[in-house]
């Protein structure tokens, strides 16, 4: 019998849809955190799952954060 | 009048009394070309994520303000002139989310045309049917 690797598929949800949200606010770091990783990078649609109308708030309101000094332009 | 945002970072090793004066040099400003605040939101001294200006520290106020666009030319330019204020941001609320009630309208009607075109389409498929 071959070999074969088995990937458990996880099922992606966007948050901000399932809760509604209108209007992502910078300073609520908390949530934004959770779309920003250690590297500084904001998390790609693809694996963030989240969807792209949120994905571009999101984005709009990362660059924001990092404008007040909130987040890191680099990370670690 | 829309309600506006404004966040400022200030150098944080001001002395209270400067701050505070400063801020209410802020408040009087607004006050002058007609706004006011309408909800404060201080922070404190806060770790920054990146040095600005050599400093690892800001103080963060926040406010949210109602009045006329006249309010953000002079505002903005006294932020931009002063040496305390590190960072600021001053966003449009009311802007940012019209803007997304009305995408998501245009989007549920969107949809709904869509639903619309789709059930013409199937009672005219079946329609011809039914006469044969």
């Amino acid at each position: 019998m071959s070999k074969k690797k088995y990937f458990v598929k996880r099922k992606k949800t966007c948050k901000f849809t399932a809760e509604g949200i209108e209007y992502i606010d910078y300073k609520d770091i908390d949530l934004i955190r959770q779309y920003v990783p250690v590297s500084g990078k904001i998390l790609p649609r693809r694996v963030s799952g989240t969807n792209p109308i949120y994905q571009r708030k999101l984005t709009r309101a990362i660059k924001r954060a990092r404008l007040m000094a909130l987040l890191p332009f680099l990370g670690d | 009048m829309p309600l506006y945002e404004l966040g400022v970072i200030i150098n944080a090793s001001l002395e209270d009394e400067e701050r505070n004066a400063f801020l209410g040099e802020l408040k009087q400003l607004l006050a002058k070309e007609g706004a006011s605040v309408v909800k404060e939101d201080v922070w404190g001294k806060r770790n920054l994520a990146y040095s600005i200006n050599h400093q690892r520290e800001g103080f963060y106020v926040f406010w949210q303000y109602d009045g006329p666009g006249t309010v953000v030319k002079p505002l903005e330019y006294k932020l931009r002139l002063s040496d305390q204020v590190l960072r600021f941001l001053n966003l449009n609320l009311d802007r940012e989310t019209q803007r997304a009630r009305k995408m998501a309208k245009v989007r549920a009607e969107q949809k709904a045309a869509k639903r619309a075109a789709k059930e013409r389409a199937e009672a005219a498929a079946a329609a011809p049917v039914e006469e044969a």
